[in-house]
């Protein structure tokens, strides 16, 4: 695996950030990725994995108007996604959706279904709930919660409430709880907040400095792992904030995203400013009894928690998604616009 | 046939002639016996007539006689019961006698055989007589008492008493329990306390003073003292013979209490030579009783009570290591907050690295005297001793492994480097104190653990093979191991302390302005000063602590010189300029190339334990987390001006404090290029206008720093 020679690659035209997973598809395995280029004009890449899975082929190129800082695709129809951009100068957020003959125009443009308008500072992300139909959205920007209700079939997006994150907290990015509707995960500053939807309140918070992204276990409830820049990836369990139950080491430099894979429990993937993605294989299965193991943990446990080093990357490494239809396969997103597709079989006997 | 008849006729008449006498003296023999028997008969009749005579005679003497005989029967026994009675009425007066002349044994003769009357008839005919022998054995027995309890008697008289005591009815058992107590004072007077320690030590520290020091004097005491416990404990078990087992269970219980004494001894800091005079004086008080008591297995018994103690002292003696080491490497906190010394780190270093290798040569040093002694004990304990001392080493190794990593607080919840100090001057402290414990861990790694097991392959070598079986005793190897990626990983965790702030720093610097509605820079922003600052900061503890990387020195002296780099700007400045203003799409191509083609720079190289290497991977860090931080940001033309005149500014002297010139040019380029990619209209500055601030703000720090000077 050393040297990605099994990684298929694509390479986008500009520099790019994000990738996400098409859940809805379940007959292929697909990818959607939007560069991040300032200047030119931005593309949004629908990318499938050939049925071999030695290719990736472009399967659909519509046009973006901005630079995209987010991408996320819809988990229950495969042809809507949410995009955050930037014009340089100011941010927005849409909800689009990719037409429906796109294969036999030339170039289709997107459709935008809804524009979430109601941001003023920079936004962070959008939302989707991940475990089933929910027409509700969430997004984040600096400042705010929003919580959008979404009618796709009237193209239409309303704010349904909005709390402030208070003084001082600036948002950084989040993440909503499969197992919970109601529940979201705000990064910020100096903490990572728990937010009630219904009551748009903050419920709890873990005070850890400076995470960058933050993940929910699909498989696990109540368990939560975040990548902070230098401090590395924590696990922490949902019922007991105080101490994170598990720390890996992460990357380097900046541990920039972490992924729980959707089936295999303890599988989990970082990506870092040092141009690499790591996979880690963690046993969360017994952490109850032992919280403060991580403190004096021998070295060896730590050496074997990391299954493998992807490194064949020239920059940082900021996208990341499993593949939720073939969960052994992951994407990444080299800052340079270079998607690699890795697949973890071979370390799928080591659990 | 007619002969032969004839024959046998004459035979026949041979025979009959032949027998013929016999028949005939036979028939006489017959008729002299029958005359005989008739004259028998009379006689017998005779004889019955006078027999009848003779008994009817003496049934008259026996009639007679018999009225005298039963009344001289009687006369006999009522002598005896009045002699009997003349004895327990003379009781009293004998009973006295006895006493003054000290016959206790007979008194307890007589009284015992007056015993059964006194019982039958006590309350009735002998009352006074009773009353008056049981007031004098009262006498006695108080007497006795008294004898069984002054030491001045002499055992066979005290034992004596005892007995006659048991015969008298008395209840021995609470005599005896009476002097059991008396023998458990003593004892409790016997036990070994702190002072008779410190005598003892003070006599045995300074033998020559023995005999003109007045104090060693009362150390003897508690010998003597002991020898006349012996003495007790021997008379008692003469006294009492079958008190065995209450005398064995005293002495071990006396011999417990010492070496329990002697234990809490050894467990305060002294050096196995005091230990050893405390051991030697306690054995010479179990030697000495168990002469006296043989079956009390004392000196097994002392020998586990040995074992203990030694095993003690010796687990003692490391954790009194760790604790100096702590103590040592809690200098670092003092030494910052005094701020008094000007290498704080430096010395605290130096004083653990000494707590280390000098406590533990210290205490190998001390369990070889503990080994060498040749007290009997000891002897017995070599072999137990050598596996404690090197399993002592490993768990003592162990300890001080998961110590460090405990310091260096890798845990947030660990509060308990956080609680000493707080804020960002905590951290800073912290950061130091990771940093020493990294080095200190190589030091322990490619120094301390050598001369450790060098000495222990010395002297105490042998001990070990037997072990391996429990689990492996001392294994150098393993240490080492943890000790090496203890370090590697305390290092890393320094590094990520300090990029920690610096990123703190920089996130401040990035998120807190309008980068897209920017001012033209006039000056080189501050926060340069501060990340400068921040590194001289670690250069001066890093100088502190690790050693210098002899290998690239002159290469970067060379390099160093200030002509090299005048020159290289303008080239690199006009390079940076054409990229810029052509289009940014093929300015992505042209990056994406000048990386195919430049010799890849390998930023996240391995981490070694030296000042460059140290610095160097923290500038780079800084540099790649500046880099992160402009990629987040859009920038106007002043914005991107503003970075351009940072970084321009910030290549000097990074260059002389890092050692891979090539990767921090190349960083810093990275930065640059991040900059034009984020902005909008990326102009950059004009190079009199980028010399003309730097300049400006070079004249402005020199002022600064000769002010401050």
């Amino acid at each position: 695996m050393q040297g990605g020679s099994s990684g298929i690659g694509y390479g986008l035209k500009y520099q790019a950030r994000c990738i996400s997973d098409v859940k809805a598809d379940t007959d292929h395995t697909s990818f959607l990725t939007g560069t991040l280029s300032l200047k030119e004009e931005n593309e949004v890449h629908l990318l499938r994995l050939s049925s071999g899975g030695t290719e990736l082929i472009c399967e659909g190129l519509f046009s973006h108007p901005n630079e995209i800082w987010d991408l996320s695709s819809c988990p229950f129809d495969q042809r809507i996604f949410s995009t955050v951009f930037s014009t340089g100068e100011s941010y927005g957020a849409a909800i689009w959706q990719i037409p429906e003959l796109y294969g036999q125009l030339n170039s289709p443009q997107l459709e935008r279904i809804a524009a979430l308008d109601a941001h003023v500072g920079k936004i962070n992300c959008v939302l989707w709930w991940s475990s089933g139909r929910h027409d509700k959205l969430v997004s984040i920007d600096e400042e705010n919660i929003f919580l959008w209700s979404l009618d796709c079939s009237n193209k239409n997006a309303q704010v349904q409430s909005k709390q402030s994150s208070g003084m001082l907290h600036y948002l950084s990015g989040g993440a909503w709880d499969p197992h919970d509707v109601n529940a979201v995960a705000a990064t910020c500053e100096s903490s990572v907040q728990f937010w009630d939807l219904r009551s748009m309140g903050k419920t709890n918070s873990i005070e850890h400095a400076h995470v960058r992204n933050v993940d929910y276990d699909t498989k696990k409830k109540h368990l939560l792992v975040t990548a902070a820049d230098e401090s590395g990836i924590h696990l922490w369990d949902l019922r007991m904030l105080k101490a994170p139950i598990q720390e890996l080491p992460g990357h380097t430099h900046w541990t920039w995203a972490v992924c729980c894979n959707p089936e295999y429990d303890g599988f989990i993937l970082s990506a870092g400013t040092d141009s690499t993605v790591n996979l880690w294989l963690v046993s969360t299965s017994n952490h109850d009894e032992l919280p403060s193991e991580s403190l004096v943990e021998s070295p060896n446990q730590r050496a074997n928690s990391l299954l493998n080093s992807y490194s064949d990357y020239e920059d940082s490494v900021y996208g990341l998604a499993w593949s939720s239809r073939e969960p052994w396969i992951f994407a990444s997103l080299s800052y340079d616009g270079r998607v690699v597709v890795e697949s973890v079989k071979p370390f799928l006997s080591r659990k | 046939m007619a002969a032969e008849i004839k024959n046998l006729d004459t035979d026949l008449q041979m025979l009959v002639y032949e027998n013929y006498n016999k028949f005939i003296s036979a028939t006489d023999a017959i008729k002299r016996m029958n005359s005989n028997i008739m004259g028998m008969e009379s006689n017998m009749e005779q004889l019955l007539e006078k027999i009848k005579t003779v008994q009817s005679r003496s049934d008259g003497v026996n009639t007679s006689l018999f009225e005298k005989r039963e009344h001289i029967e009687k006369l006999h026994l009522t002598r005896n019961l009045l002699r009997k009675v003349q004895f327990i009425y003379d009781l009293p007066a004998r009973l006295g006698k006895c006493i003054k002349s000290e016959a206790y044994a007979d008194a307890v003769r007589f009284y015992t055989g007056a015993m059964p009357i006194f019982k039958a008839y006590g309350d009735s005919s002998f009352q006074d007589c009773k009353r008056a022998s049981e007031e004098a054995i009262a006498i006695i027995i108080k007497n006795l008492q008294g004898k069984l309890f002054s030491d001045s008697e002499s055992i066979q008289a005290r034992a004596e008493a005892a007995m006659l005591l048991k015969q008298l009815d008395f209840p021995v058992d609470s005599l005896k329990e009476k002097l059991f107590e008396k023998l458990e004072q003593s004892l409790g007077d016997l036990q070994l306390k702190d002072e008779d320690i410190s005598r003892c030590l003070l006599m045995s520290n300074d033998p020559s003073k023995l005999e003109n020091h007045p104090e060693s004097v009362a150390a003897t005491v508690h010998e003597a003292s002991v020898q006349e416990f012996v003495e007790a404990v021997r008379a008692y078990r003469v006294i009492f013979p079958d008190s065995d087992k209450q005398l064995i269970k005293l002495a071990q219980e006396l011999v417990t209490k010492n070496f329990e004494t002697g234990e809490q001894y050894g467990k305060k800091r002294i050096r196995a030579a005091d230990l050893l005079a405390v051991l030697r004086m306690i054995w010479k008080e179990v030697l000495l009783m168990d002469e006296v008591l043989h079956e009390s297995v004392l000196s097994e018994f002392s020998l586990e009570a040995v074992q203990i103690t030694v095993k003690h002292h010796v687990a003692s003696r490391f954790s009194h290591l760790l604790h100096d080491i702590s103590d040592a490497l809690a200098k670092v906190y003092v030494g910052q907050k005094e701020g008094m010394e000007e290498f704080p780190l430096q010395v605290a270093l130096g004083a653990s690295k000494k707590a280390v290798l000098q406590g533990s040569m210290d205490i190998l040093l001390d369990f070889r005297q503990l080994l060498d002694d040749d007290l009997e004990l000891l002897v017995k304990l070599r072999e137990s001793i050598l596996n404690w001392v090197q399993e002592g080493f490993q768990d003592f190794f162990r300890e001080l492994h998961g110590r460090f990593l405990l310091l260096s607080g890798r845990n947030n919840s660990s509060g308990q480097v956080h609680g000493v100090v707080e804020g960002t001057q905590g951290d800073r402290i912290l950061a130091s104190l990771v940093l020493v414990l990294a080095q200190l861990s190589v030091f322990i790694e490619q120094t301390a653990i050598q001369r450790i097991t060098e000495e222990i392959a010395a002297s105490f070598a042998g001990g070990g093979i037997r072990l391996y079986e429990n689990g492996p005793a001392f294994v150098p190897g393993e240490i080492c191991r943890s000790f090496r990626s203890a370090g590697e990983k305390l290092l890393h965790h320094y590094i990520n302390l300090r990029n920690q702030r610096i990123s703190v720093l920089l996130r401040k610097r990035f998120t807190t302005p309008n980068w897209v509605k920017h001012k033209e820079p006039r000056e080189v922003h501050m926060f340069v000063d501060l990340l400068l600052q921040e590194l001289e900061a670690i250069k001066k503890e890093v100088k502190q602590v690790l050693p210098q990387g002899l290998l690239r020195r002159h290469q970067r002296n060379d390099s160093n010189g200030s002509t090299n780099s005048s020159r290289s700007n303008p080239l690199r400045e006009g390079k940076l300029s054409r990229t810029n203003t052509q289009k940014a799409r093929s300015q992505l191509l042209e990056t994406h190339l000048a990386k195919l083609f430049k010799q890849k720079v390998e930023i996240f190289t391995k981490v070694e334990c030296t000042q460059e290497s140290v610095i160097t991977t923290i500038v780079k860090f800084s540099l790649k987390s500046l880099q992160e931080f402009v990629r987040h940001q859009t920038f106007n033309r002043s914005g991107f001006q503003q970075i351009q005149l940072d970084i321009q500014y910030l290549r000097t002297p990074l260059k002389e404090a890092a050692e891979d010139e090539a990767a921090i040019d190349f960083l810093l380029d990275e930065v640059s290029v991040a900059a034009a990619e984020r902005c909008l209209d990326p102009i950059p500055l004009e190079q009199p206008i980028l010399d003309k601030l730097i300049q400006a703000k070079l004249t402005k720090s020199l002022s600064q720093s000769a002010v401050s000077s």
